[in-house]
């Protein structure tokens, strides 16, 4: 259920009793995300939209990239990570195109999905920590943003803020 | 100037003063308005008005910027040690760095809510009765003093607070746990009902599950329309504060109960320092109050003051009321006055998997939690260690998606997720802790905090009755689901902090004797009759059952007890 709904649902709830605080009448389109913070150069956000877009592609339904996940990873890594974080997945970003050419002998944006995959899981299984922890963070946070994204969460994990209900003892539906 | 002082006195007179807006303050208040007292709440935080100041209450995930973690700069304003619990969606309510820097003599974890509605906003609104077999306990098993009540002085008292607070439950019959006044319970799913069939089969029903009673309006009755409040939507949200007033809060409930009389000033930003005695009238005349905006020290009066400040800082502001005639502190010619600290043993964990109902599930959200009643030593000493611990128990069957690959498969995997092979069962236990004399808090001798309050040293530590206690409950629970089925049992010992069950008591304990004792049957200072102290810090023991509702009952009850005392000019 949408906010918008869920607040008209709690002023019936309460019968009126109440007004409506500030923040209910306020900032409904949460949805209006930014494409870009400035945190990253021009070529990183490339590098790192094509890598998000890897992890969760578009098909016949939204993938991570046209969920806006490339900017809420730039935000996280502005705001929540300490800067040598920050630091090792600029480093990353850089890396991955000269590590497309060693082993395709083209740019990761050139590449196939499976050369693209092969790269992405080569990162996951790598010795090299850095890569590692590079991929990884990466990886997690676009899962994150994927699915708490209000089209994940309403149209495929039945995200139902209110009102709801508890049973103890239901079939399984089949 | 002489008469603008006389002014200023008149001003700041009321009939009454209630020291915190937490869950016992707020019905201080509540119960001292409806009897016409015109009376002053000082809150030392900011406010927080119901509904309007839940920025949270009503977000969906994607509406958190960060989706919950809280970015570096906000985090920095915070101690160190919480910053795991700091969340984007219960900032509003999390205690900045510095506020009230305190002394651990000894490890000890200080939960503390400072604004209006204290922690009866970030509680876990579990409602349980204390019976005889609590009260009755220093006695029978030797330790700290008698209690100076028994069930029947508090039972009326557990009604009254519970049909306004509004509490979810089922009449089970258990003299452990008193029934009460209930509205429709939450109903325990299969496999705690499972558990509850096997534990009554396999133990000759002396052991029991039942559906916690929690403080949930499920079907809301007359009394809980007129607060404003509706059914519980069954969000699991309510850390955030409730909008719905789904749950009990002093915010929801009782504070703007007593507001509605127009007998309520509600003063935030207002840190008490001290009680003052007038050591001619024998009685405390009022309170010293730091504003902690302007640092301005004000006094406010009044003729009865309650203390309801939460256990550890009402211990606080009375060792830090000196005057003459109580050198060591309000009422404390006993010397007691802050010893006897305890808390709830939370330490011991259990989880398993169990792989029957597999063609059923749970569907919603449950506020609750299953609740198994102590059962150890319950009519004569059975173990090794004294007293014994009650345990939450719950179940759940949920879904999870494999994060494993990449690309489509990943994708599909994150958009359908897999309802779980087998059920996961959880319990932890909450175990009384006998109170001893060394488990104390004191005023540091130099040390202050930014309002020039002197800074608080904790000095309490785990005994072997609790360890061995935390033992059998790994034994005992390991049992039960070994019995009921469950498999892949793993127990466990957190070895956490003293204080991390948030259920700190005691300090100023309730008894008949005021040698041994500070607070009298009706939670009044033996030695100062005019102030009563209501919160967790009256506790002579600990009980298992989350102390909440106790605290409201015992405020209830000296609130009515005091405005009958005032009537009767004998306060």
């Amino acid at each position: 259920m949408n906010r918008r709904i869920a607040i008209r649902d709690l002023t019936i709830a309460l019968g009126g009793l109440v007004s409506i605080p500030a923040w209910a009448s306020n900032g409904w389109n949460a949805n209006s995300l930014k494409t870009s913070y400035g945190f990253f150069e021009t070529s990183e956000q490339q590098m790192l939209e094509l890598i998000v877009g890897t992890i969760i592609p578009e098909s016949d339904t939204k993938g991570a990239k046209s969920l806006g996940v490339p900017a809420f990873l730039e935000k996280m890594l502005q705001d929540c990570y300490e800067k040598p974080v920050a630091e090792n997945v600029k480093n990353g970003l850089a890396s991955t195109d000269a590590i497309a050419q060693k082993q395709f002998g083209k740019s990761f944006a050139n590449c196939e999905t499976a050369q693209k995959h092969q790269i992405l899981l080569g990162f996951e299984k790598s010795d090299n920590t850095q890569l590692k922890d590079f991929y990884s963070l990466v990886k997690n946070l676009t899962i994150l943003g994927y699915t708490t994204s209000e089209y994940v969460q309403t149209e495929f994990l039945n995200y139902n803020m209110a009102p709801g209900h508890y049973y103890g003892c239901v079939p399984v539906k089949k | 100037m002489a008469n603008l002082a006389i002014d200023i006195k008149k001003q700041n007179t009321y009939d009454a003063i209630v020291i915190g807006s937490g869950i016992s303050g707020g019905w201080a208040a509540k119960e001292l308005c409806e009897k016409g007292l015109k009376t002053i709440v000082l809150e030392r935080g900011h406010d927080i008005k119901h509904i309007t100041d839940y920025p949270t209450a009503m977000k969906n995930p994607w509406d958190f910027e960060h989706r919950g973690q809280v970015p570096l700069d906000v985090r920095s304003q915070y101690p160190k040690g919480r910053a795991a619990f700091l969340r984007e969606e219960t900032l509003p309510f999390a205690l900045k760095d510095g506020i009230q820097p305190f002394v651990e003599e000894k490890p000890f974890t200080w939960t503390r809510g400072y604004h209006v509605g204290g922690k009866s906003l970030m509680w876990a609104r579990q409602t349980q009765r204390w019976s005889d077999l609590d009260f009755e306990g220093p006695k029978r098993d030797g330790f700290a003093v008698d209690w100076p009540i028994r069930y029947a002085d508090i039972a009326p008292w557990y009604s009254h607070v519970e049909k306004f607070a509004g509490i979810s439950g089922n009449k089970d019959g258990l003299q452990e746990l008193p029934d009460g006044e209930f509205l429709t319970p939450i109903e325990l799913n299969c496999v705690e009902q499972h558990l509850k069939q096997v534990l009554a089969k396999e133990y000759n029903n002396k052991r029991h599950v039942v559906q916690g009673r929690c403080a949930h309006v499920t079907d809301p009755q007359p009394i809980h329309l007129k607060q404003g409040r509706a059914k519980c939507q069954h969000r699991n949200l309510c850390n955030r504060g409730c909008p719905y007033g789904g749950y009990f809060s002093s915010n929801a409930s009782t504070l703007p109960w007593a507001a509605k009389t127009g007998k309520m000033t509600l003063r935030p930003f207002s840190t008490v320092h001290s009680i003052i005695f007038d050591e001619k009238l024998n009685k405390a005349t009022g309170v010293r109050v730091v504003d902690t905006n302007t640092k301005e020290m004000i006094e406010y009066y009044a003729r009865i003051i309650f203390v309801n400040g939460s256990a550890l800082n009402s211990n606080l502001i009375l060792l830090n009321s000196i005057s003459n005639r109580f050198p060591n502190g309000l009422g404390n010619d006993s010397g007691f006055l802050g010893k006897f600290i305890s808390w709830h043993n939370y330490r011991g964990k259990i989880s398993a998997e169990y792989d029957g109902f597999l063609d059923k599930m749970t569907d919603g959200k449950n506020p609750s939690n299953g609740y198994v009643p102590r059962f150890r030593n319950l009519h004569s000493q059975e173990t090794d260690f004294l007293r014994g611990y009650a345990a939450g128990i719950g179940a759940g069957r949920g879904s999870w998606s494999s994060r494993e690959g990449i690309g489509e498969d990943l994708k599909n995997s994150l958009l359908h997720p897999k309802l779980n092979n087998q059920w996961n069962v959880s319990s932890w236990m909450m175990g009384e802790c006998v109170p001893i004399e060394k488990n104390h808090v004191r005023l540091h001798e130099n040390l202050k905090d930014p309002y020039g309050i002197p800074q608080l040293v904790t000095s309490a530590e785990w005994t072997d009755n609790d360890v061995k206690m935390v033992q059998d409950y790994i034994e005992q629970f390991t049992e039960m689901f070994t019995k009921a089925g469950f498999k892949n049992i793993k127990a466990s010992d957190s070895k956490s902090n003293p204080g991390a069950d948030i259920h700190e008591m005691g300090g100023v304990r309730m008894g008949n004797d005021p040698k041994t004792s500070l607070l009298n049957k009706w939670n009044a200072l033996h030695l100062c009759k005019n102030v009563f102290v209501t919160d967790g810090a009256c506790m002579t023991s600990t009980g298992t059952q989350n102390p909440s509702l106790t605290y409201m009952a015992l405020t209830a009850r000296a609130a009515n007890y005091a405005v009958g005392e005032m009537k009767k000019k004998n306060l």
